[in-house]
């Protein structure tokens, strides 16, 4: 028992103790939630924005030019795997860009967009189409239609999908070592194979994925709870 | 005030309107019965483009607002309509929802559109509600709303889309007794509904519609007491 007591407590100090390699897991984790975080603002922008486009139609009730350009890429960015796409855009795109981060928020953020988009457009036809018809035999634009009534109450259908999404999302940048990136993921991989002692690094990765993941969790359902509430008033 | 000439609408193969003709007048309360599925909904929804008219013309105080150019977002703020089910925004306060469309058309500072939402909703004692959200209020009390945040707007004509059929029976009163007040000063109003007391007591006339057309059309007393086609005999011996 002493023994296998002493054996873990080497394994830690191994893995996380000497020549302060915490200091790196906590700088992985740094780029890993940067990575997350800006790609999931930039998927919700472009998300909302191609949502709108792909709802908008043209005089005579079909669909907009915008609408195709939304549903080329829609299809595109969901019929590619992301991996692929990550290199696309460092090998090729941008190729000359320096900057690892901004190309893998990028590409995220770009991958992100495709999903959040179906998931906002389905927020929106869940509205009730009396409230766009309320609205707008008031004299109310299109526009303000849709700012004012129908996304507010859009927001509250989105939630637990999107949470979902941002959830897939962080876990996914975990596929940035593949543009040389050092992220939480790989900061494990290059110590275990340094220390060629691989439990330690992995399991203390997972377990910091798990923590992340579940404060977001939390945050998500008390966003969630006080939305509702504003609904019964 | 409101022509309306030959007016067809199609839903694909479904020929809901297949010509109607009607000239509405200044101070009319104009009343439409008719089967379900014999398009009045679709006729009063094309008075203010809900739905697009396949063919056919609709002029409202002179203007042709079937033709696509004219800004119908423009048009809209002189009518009213209230909707079966009401439509209150869910996300705003009753308040919210009757100060919304005047302030935010800029027809009105936000002072003066909530002095005005306080005394049409005294109006229809409702003034203790302004604080509430739609989910708190019974559905006659939201009709009542919805009436209101249509008149914000000092529309020049009222549409109703059976306004009392989503109701519990005990609150189809209060609804109508809104409705009769608003009559009484002298509204236009085109009303869709299953109503007959009302037909005969506020309606100046009567409209049958069935198949897509108007079918008879009377002074309320004639409509009910002398119907001339054998289809408006029938209807009135069901419902009557």
């Amino acid at each position: 028992m002493q023994a296998w007591f002493e054996r873990v407590s080497e394994l830690f100090q191994i893995a996380f103790v000497s020549g302060d390699r915490w200091k790196l897991y906590i700088s992985g984790l740094g780029t890993t939630l940067e990575i997350a975080f800006l790609a999931a603002i930039l998927g919700l922008i472009i998300g909302t924005i191609v949502a709108l486009m792909k709802l908008s139609t043209n005089r005579r009730g079909k669909k907009s030019i915008w609408a195709r350009i939304a549903n080329v890429y829609i299809d595109l960015i969901r019929g590619t795997p992301s991996v692929l796409q990550l290199l696309i855009m460092w090998f090729i795109i941008m190729k000359s860009c320096k900057n690892g981060v901004l190309v893998a928020v990028l590409s995220f953020g770009i991958n992100s967009g495709a999903y959040v988009a179906e998931i906002v457009r389905a927020g929106i036809l869940a509205v009730d189409k009396g409230q766009t018809e309320a609205g707008r035999s008031l004299g109310l634009s299109k526009t303000q239609t849709m700012i004012y009534i129908i996304l507010p109450q859009a927001i509250k259908n989105v939630l637990p999908p999107i949470g979902n999404e941002f959830i897939v999302l962080l876990k996914e940048t975990a596929i940035v070592g593949y543009v040389s990136l050092t992220d939480l993921t790989r900061t494990a991989s290059q110590i275990s194979s340094r220390t060629y002692e691989a439990f330690m690094p992995l399991i203390g990765a997972a377990v910091i994925y798990f923590v992340i993941i579940k404060i977001l969790t939390v945050l998500l359902d008390k966003l969630e709870r006080r939305l509702r509430k504003s609904d019964n008033r | 005030m409101i022509i309306v000439k030959d007016l067809h609408k199609k839903f694909d193969d479904n020929h809901v309107l297949r010509g109607v003709n009607y000239h509405v007048h200044q101070g009319e309360k104009i009343v439409v019965i008719g089967p379900s599925g014999s398009g009045k909904s679709t006729f009063l929804r094309c008075l203010n483009l809900l739905e697009t008219p396949t063919s056919g013309e609709i002029w409202f105080d002179g203007q042709l607002i079937t033709d696509p150019k004219v800004n119908i977002d423009k048009v809209r703020e002189h009518m009213g309509m209230v909707f079966q089910n009401f439509n209150l925004f869910n996300n705003l306060s009753i308040m919210d929802n009757i100060t919304l469309a005047p302030v935010k058309l800029k027809l009105m500072e936000k002072d003066e559109a909530k002095e005005k939402a306080l005394s049409l909703l005294e109006r229809v004692g409702l003034k203790e509600k302004a604080d509430s959200y739609p989910s708190q209020l019974s559905g006659g009390q939201k009709q009542r709303i919805a009436i209101v945040r249509s008149l914000a707007m000092n529309p020049r004509v009222m549409l109703f889309d059976e306004p009392t059929s989503a109701l519990d029976p005990e609150m189809v009163g209060e609804v109508l007794d809104v409705m009769k007040e608003l009559a009484e000063s002298g509204m236009t109003m085109i009303v869709v509904t299953h109503e007959m007391g009302f037909a005969r007591e506020v309606g100046t006339k009567v409209l049958f519609m069935d198949e897509g057309v108007i079918m008879e059309e009377n002074t309320p007393a004639e409509f009910f007491n002398n119907p001339k086609s054998q289809r408006l005999q029938d209807f009135l011996s069901k419902v009557l």
